[in-house]
Order: C-alpha cells, then sequence, then structure tokens
C-alpha cells in the first residue's frame, strides 16, 4: 500500500522551510515532490529598483553562508559591464575571502552531515575549527556573515602584515584537523557504513539533470567554474578540481574534505604572492547598456547571476540562480528508490539553502496538500481573535498564557 | 577548441537553423535563433558540441516581446541561446525532452512571466502562494507591488 508523507516547510530534520511530498511503499520512497516558494522575498524585482551600489549589499543578503559568493557574483558582473579593470591586489583579497567562505562552509557542512549520520562528536568538532575560520573572517572584514568586502573595481578592506601572520598560523592547525578528519571519512566504519550507498546519482543522471558543484563532481564529473571559466585570480593559482567516483553521499563528503585541502594551498599561495599597490580602483556610477551572464563558484556550486543594464544607475534586470536550486532535480532522483531514513541525509548532502534559492513574501498552510490553505488575513484574524480572548489587563496572566 | 572555432562551427554547421552568432565577451556566445527552430538548436549544442549543462534560463520584459535566454555551459565556454516571444502570445517549447534538468526553470519562467511553456510535463506552479491571483507576474515590469494599507488593531 502506497501512503503519501509531507515533510516540512517546518521541520526538526530540515534547518530551512521547504516542502518535501514523498510516496512511500513501506519505508521506501517511490515519488518525491518539492514545493517552493516559503522563503521567496522577490529580491530579483527589488534589484530593478535599487542602484548598482545598494544592490551590492542586497545580493550580499540573499544567503547567510554564501554571502560572500552572491556578492562576488554580481560585482564581478558589473565590472564587466563598466569595462572597469581592478585592482591586482584587490582580486587577491577577494579571492582569498572566496575561499575562506568555502573553507567555512564545507566545515558547517560536515557538521551537519556528522549529525544527520548520528555521528554528533564530528559535529562538534568540525564546528569547533569553523570558529577558527569564522576567527579570520571577523579580522579581515569586521563581520562573521556578511562580510561586505566588495566594491566595484576591488575590495574595501585591506589586509596588513599582522593579519597575514594570523591566516597562515591558524591555517595550519585548520590543515592539521582537516587530514584527520579524510583518514576518519574514509576508515571509520559507521561512518562509512552509514553514508556509502546513500544517495546514488549516477553520472549520466547528473549530467543530465545539470547538477552543479561537489554534488556533481561526487558523480566524477569535473565541472568547476574556477577551472573551465576563471574569474577574479583563479587563472594564476595551481589547485586541482576534487572529485569522486562512488556517487553517493560519502563521495560528496570526500570530494568536500579534498575541496578543503586545496582551498588551504590557495589560500596559502595567496596570502605568499600578495601583489603590492592599491586595493580598489573609481567606478563610474552609471553603467550603459549592455548584458552580461556571470558564473562563480560558490561552495554550494556553480552561482549564476544575468545582469542587463540600461544606461542609468539601476540594472534592467538581475536574474539569480543559486546553486540549491539546480540541484534540487537531482535530490528528487537521489530519493527515489531510498530509505525514508535517508532522507535527511541525502537532503543534506546537496547542502541545501532554500533562502538562496527563492527570492515574494507568502504566507501558507501546508500541513498536506488537500487541506485549506490560510492567507495572510486569515491568519490574522486567528492570532487577533486568540490575543482578544486574552486580559492582559488582569496581573494574574502570566506567560504562556 | 577555443571559443572562436565553437563560433565558427556554429555559423557553418547550423546556419539555416540560427539567426546570428556572435562572440559577446571572452568565452561568451552569444545565438540568436527562432522560437520554432530552438530545440533543433538545443539539440545540435548538446550533440554535437557537448554543452550539456543548462546554467539557468533568464527570462526579460521588453516591452513589446520576451527575451528568453538559455545559458548553455561546457568546460570550453558558455552559450547563451535566446529567443523572443511576443506579449500578445507568449509561448516558448519545452526543453525538458532535451534538457532533463530545465523543469524548475521554466517552471518558474511560468510563474514570473506568464510565459506558457508547451508540452511541459509538469505545468504547476513552483515559487508563488497557493492564494496568489490569477494574471498577475511580478517580474512583468508593469507589475508593481503595492503593499497593502497597514491596520493597527486598536491603533489610530
Amino acid at each position: 500500500m502506497e501512503f503519501k508523507v509531507s515533510l516540512g516547510p517546518q521541520h526538526p530534520a530540515l534547518h530551512e522551510p521547504i516542502s518535501l511530498r514523498m510516496t512511500l511503499d513501506g519505508e521506501i520512497i517511490r515519488d518525491a515532490d518539492l514545493k517552493l516558494g516559503y522563503n521567496h522575498r522577490g529580491i530579483e524585482k527589488l534589484a530593478e529598483s535599487r542602484t548598482f551600489i545598494q544592490n551590492l549589499y542586497l545580493t550580499e543578503r540573499i544567503c547567510g553562508i554564501c554571502s560572500f559568493s552572491h556578492q562576488t557574483c554580481f560585482t564581478q558582473g558589473v565590472e564587466k559591464l563598466m569595462e572597469l579593470v581592478p585592482a591586482k591586489r584587490g582580486l587577491y583579497i577577494r579571492t582569498l575571502v572566496c575561499e575562506l567562505e568555502r573553507v567555512h562552509s564545507h566545515l558547517l557542512w560536515l557538521g551537519v552531515a556528522g549529525q544527520e549520520a548520528g555521528f554528533e562528536s564530528f559535529f562538534m568538532y568540525t564546528w569547533r575549527d569553523r570558529e577558527v575560520v569564522m576567527d579570520i573572517l571577523d579580522t579581515i572584514s569586521g563581520n562573521r556573515v556578511h562580510y561586505s568586502m566588495n566594491t566595484f573595481g576591488g575590495v574595501r578592506r585591506d589586509i596588513d602584515e599582522i593579519q597575514r601572520k594570523h591566516i597562515l598560523d591558524s591555517l595550519d592547525l585548520l590543515k592539521k584537523r582537516t587530514e584527520y578528519y579524510l583518514n576518519l571519512a574514509a576508515s571509520e566504519p559507521t561512518f562509512l557504513g552509514r553514508l556509502s550507498g546513500v544517495g546514488k546519482l549516477s553520472k549520466e543522471k547528473a549530467i543530465a539533470l545539470c547538477a552543479v558543484g561537489p554534488t556533481l563532481r561526487a558523480s566524477g564529473v569535473p565541472m568547476d567554474v574556477r577551472k573551465d571559466d576563471p574569474y577574479a585570480v583563479y587563472d594564476e593559482i595551481p589547485f586541482e578540481v576534487c572529485t569522486a567516483d562512488s556517487c553517493d553521499v560519502l563521495g560528496r563528503a570526500v570530494v568536500r574534505v579534498k575541496e578543503l585541502l586545496q582551498s588551504y594551498l590557495i589560500i596559502e599561495f595567496l596570502l605568499k604572492n600578495l601583489p603590492a599597490g592599491p586595493i580598489k580602483v573609481k567606478a563610474p556610477r552609471k553603467v550603459k547598456e549592455n548584458e552580461v551572464f556571470s558564473r562563480y563558484e560558490a561552495p554550494r556550486g556553480e552561482n549564476v547571476h544575468y545582469i542587463k543594464s540600461n544606461g542609468s544607475d539601476k540594472p534592467e534586470r538581475l536574474k539569480v540562480r543559486a546553486p540549491t536550486l539546480a540541484n534540487y532535480p537531482a535530490t528528487i532522483a537521489m530519493l527515489k528508490d531510498g530509505f525514508i531514513a535517508d532522507i535527511p541525509l541525502i537532503f543534506a548532502a546537496i547542502d541545501p539553502c532554500i533562502c538562496c534559492a527563492e527570492r515574494l513574501v507568502q504566507l501558507d498552510n501546508p500541513r498536506s496538500g488537500e487541506s485549506k490553505v490560510l492567507t495572510f488575513s486569515q491568519l490574522r484574524q486567528m492570532a487577533n481573535q486568540r490575543y482578544k480572548k486574552i486580559h492582559f489587563k488582569n496581573k494574574e496572566t502570566l506567560w504562556p498564557f | 577548441m577555443n571559443a572562436e572555432a565553437i563560433v565558427q562551427k556554429i555559423s557553418s554547421d547550423i546556419k539555416d537553423k540560427i539567426q546570428e552568432v556572435s562572440l559577446a565577451a571572452p568565452l561568451r556566445i552569444n545565438v540568436k535563433v527562432d522560437r520554432e527552430k530552438l530545440l533543433a538548436v538545443l539539440q545540435y549544442l548538446k550533440e554535437q558540441l557537448g554543452f550539456t549543462h543548462l546554467a539557468t534560463i533568464s527570462g526579460v520584459d521588453l516591452g513589446e516581446s520576451f527575451e528568453v535566454i538559455y545559458h548553455l555551459a561546457s568546460h570550453l565556454a558558455t552559450v547563451n541561446v535566446r529567443i523572443l516571444t511576443p506579449r500578445s502570445a507568449p509561448t516558448i517549447p519545452s526543453t525538458v525532452s532535451i534538457i532533463p534538468g530545465a523543469i524548475l526553470y521554466e517552471r518558474e519562467l511560468q510563474d514570473m512571466f506568464g510565459l506558457v511553456v508547451q508540452n511541459i510535463p509538469d505545468p504547476r506552479p513552483l515559487l508563488l502562494a497557493d492564494d496568489w491571483p490569477a494574471g498577475e507576474y511580478p517580474l512583468r515590469k508593469d507589475w508593481h507591488f503595492n503593499r497593502p494599507a497597514e491596520k493597527i488593531p486598536g491603533g489610530k
């Protein structure tokens, strides 16, 4: 007998609102369906009424983890529209923050994977190490989440000798610990047993469904925007594209740990070859009519911004495609014929960032497919009715009512 | 094969199917096609030149018509295949039969621009709310967000 089960939009196993509707046969998932839009904020529409400088800080707020990815993708696109050549030192610092963000995002993911796999201590370890890189980002930019480092023509803050030394020292520590995790991911039998063979995605399917990032690379496709379409200073940096051919969650974990090690090498290279000079060049305020297609390798995969300008200081159109949206069709393919207990693990393995993938404010009650949908005004009425019953003036009324 | 060679190959191989092909920027190839010939061009790019990855589909409101851009990528270059569809009859063919990963982008276009994607396997709304009024497409230029007047209960 087949059951239909809906998971989310609010669910303890998912960290952000998304609705998964699954058709089950016993414990096996026969079909899966996604409903998006619980976190849609209308950023694309909003961007059309803001200037390029304002959009710089708007695009950063598309996501809280890969904030720098979106900002850099937008900045690079607008720089091309402005026909601006950014300052060399600025580009090095920009690339440095890109890689630091990748390190913090991958460490975060490893922790989440550990937690979903039931390996809680792994979660604690990686998140402890993540603080090291968060501190680095804090010393460089002054912020832990939205770094606001980019500006058209370069970056906004320089790094000095003390910061450089601090980063190099911290890297040594991170390197040792990451090597330990790689060893652990490859040898710990319980961890291996939980991750291997889960969420299979064949190479052909991954290509056909246009997956991106570590999800695609773990299926044996060496696609990396940093190599294929180099931006910033990636054409000067020696690094390898990490792949795995196990096509499962374990492969995705291994790819991310290997990418961490590559990122440390890139950061070291950048800091040792940091050119002297200005960190930014002056940028014009207005942008002449043109269009650009900007690509960026975010920690989760290829991030894409399409920007069209119309000669004013505001964009005509900004299209954002975050890596998570590209990975959804592949996720459905991975869930099919899997076990219900593997859902959080498979879903976490694409490193979903729902706020990235969605950009209109809305509210509904999706307890089940056919049950009634509440509009915002109805919800408001319900809340008002509830609060009217409570006598606030009566001092005996205590929280939680 | 570099981007110039790809431009040469496209212009010699499928000259009759495309309107124009140009190298807009390093690694960015622009191809303009009629909407009737879109599928044939995508098929050619996928099978002959290895552009298997569809990065996204962008819609742009140009007033009289909509421009739909298919951003295809391979490890060699990026091809932006663009078609125009009139505002009076905004239909585009579905590309899911060639690129299965296009489904979410096509559903997004239907929601945001009110384009009608012909032969789409799954036409349900994707991003907009379940009680979103019919016939309102937020990313069209003539659509403006009007914030409903805030009524403060018990207020002035």
